[in-house]
């Protein structure tokens, strides 16, 4: 076979396995995940579902390894500010997202809300290790707690333990 | 490496045969690279002269494979898709990185993977560039942090084009494809034109050395 027959007939193979394709559905194995619900109520029975801004706070701070903190608000919001070395997914990229089985993400919205719904998708994937930040991004600014990319917010305080203990107790959860 | 090749999983379950798996594939890329004449800075240069769009043609067939292949392998269910790794996109950094790196191979006619193939052949010039490469690497860690923003500008998250269109897969499928026919035809028409005269254009008779 010479080369440019061989390289024809590839051509013409590429172009038919492309041409068939928007025909063919999704190349993904399955959209819909199972969800062990007693494993998930005791989860959050035991509060492993979360973390508060100063357990993320310390975190950060000791470059906890393999920890991916992911916010779930727009690229807008995010732009205007996020939690340093965070990064951005939507909640559709997050459901179809592959993390390590050694990363350990933590998600956070701006109230939390979307990010507790989120903490559910990735346990029906199968990610045990994930959380939601408690209070979202006003509970972590309310504590003071690193933001990017505004330079001044990088130097206010770590949020202090104490101080979201007592919000937890004033909030009875 | 589970999550970057999921097919192994069944198979070699270790992280260090993982490893070993790696390291052929890269071996195996390098080889067809070097195969393919791109160990000369030559046949790299000529790109930018676009007298031979060797570059093109073997990097956009690389891309129409490995997109071919994992689409109709996860179709058939053998390829578990949403473990494949996706880069997340950071503008900022993405773009200025690809400046430089547009620039760096103009200047050196080398990109990363050629000069590695280079390197293992024996040219001086791609060990140059391996060790400029490996430099500007520990120059970037050195000064992360005052340019911490650009590395954070503009994050995007892991985006592919189906969710950002809100199209099917295989609408992107059958639209890539038909771009690299198309331009696959230009490019020969365009070395056709460029090597008129030339008995030996476009032609790799010694591997692309000089």
């Amino acid at each position: 076979m010479t080369g440019p027959s061989l390289r024809r007939r590839l051509a013409q193979a590429a172009a038919l396995a492309g041409a068939v394709a928007p025909f063919a559905g999704s190349p993904y194995l399955a959209e819909s995940a199972a969800l062990d619900v007693v494993r998930l109520a005791g989860a959050v029975e035991r509060e492993d579902d979360h973390v508060t801004a100063a357990e993320l706070s310390a975190w950060l701070r000791d470059r906890k390894p393999g920890l991916r903190v992911i916010d779930l608000r727009s690229a807008d919001e995010f732009d205007a500010g996020h939690i340093a070395g965070a990064e951005r997914m939507s909640l559709t990229s997050l459901a179809r997202a592959a993390f390590r089985p050694d990363e350990t993400v933590v998600l956070y919205s701006e109230g939390g809300a979307h990010a507790a719904q989120a903490w559910v998708f990735l346990q029906a994937r199968g990610h045990e290790r994930a959380f939601f930040l408690r209070g979202g991004l006003h509970e972590w600014i309310e504590d003071g707690g690193p933001a990017a990319p505004t330079p001044g917010d990088a130097k206010k305080p770590a949020p202090s333990p104490d101080g979201a203990a007592a919000r937890a107790r004033r909030r009875g959860c | 490496m589970a999550m970057s090749a999921p097919l192994l999983d069944a198979i070699a379950p270790d992280a260090a045969i993982s490893l070993v798996a790696a390291l052929a594939v890269g071996a195996a890329f390098g080889w067809a690279l070097e195969c393919a004449g791109l160990g000369s800075a030559r046949k790299l240069i000529a790109q930018f002269a676009l007298t031979d769009l060797t570059v093109f043609k073997v990097m956009f067939s690389a891309v129409v494979v490995a997109m071919l292949g994992s689409f109709w392998l996860g179709r058939a269910g053998v390829l578990d898709l949403s473990r494949v790794y996706v880069p997340e996109t950071w503008l900022g950094p993405q773009i200025g990185g690809g400046l430089i790196f547009g620039a760096g191979f103009a200047i050196a006619g080398r990109c990363p993977g050629t000069s590695c193939v280079a390197a293992a052949t024996g040219r001086g010039d791609g060990l140059a560039v391996m060790l400029g490469m490996l430099g500007g690497a520990f120059v970037a860690g050195v000064v992360f942090d005052p340019l911490r923003s650009l590395y954070e500008g503009g994050a995007r998250g892991a985006l592919t084009w189906p969710a950002l269109l809100h199209v099917p897969y295989g609408a992107v499928v059958f639209v890539v494809v038909a771009l690299a026919l198309a331009g696959f035809y230009a490019a020969e028409t365009i070395e056709g034109g460029a090597g008129e005269g030339d008995p030996h254009h476009g032609r790799v008779t010694n591997g692309g050395r000089p």
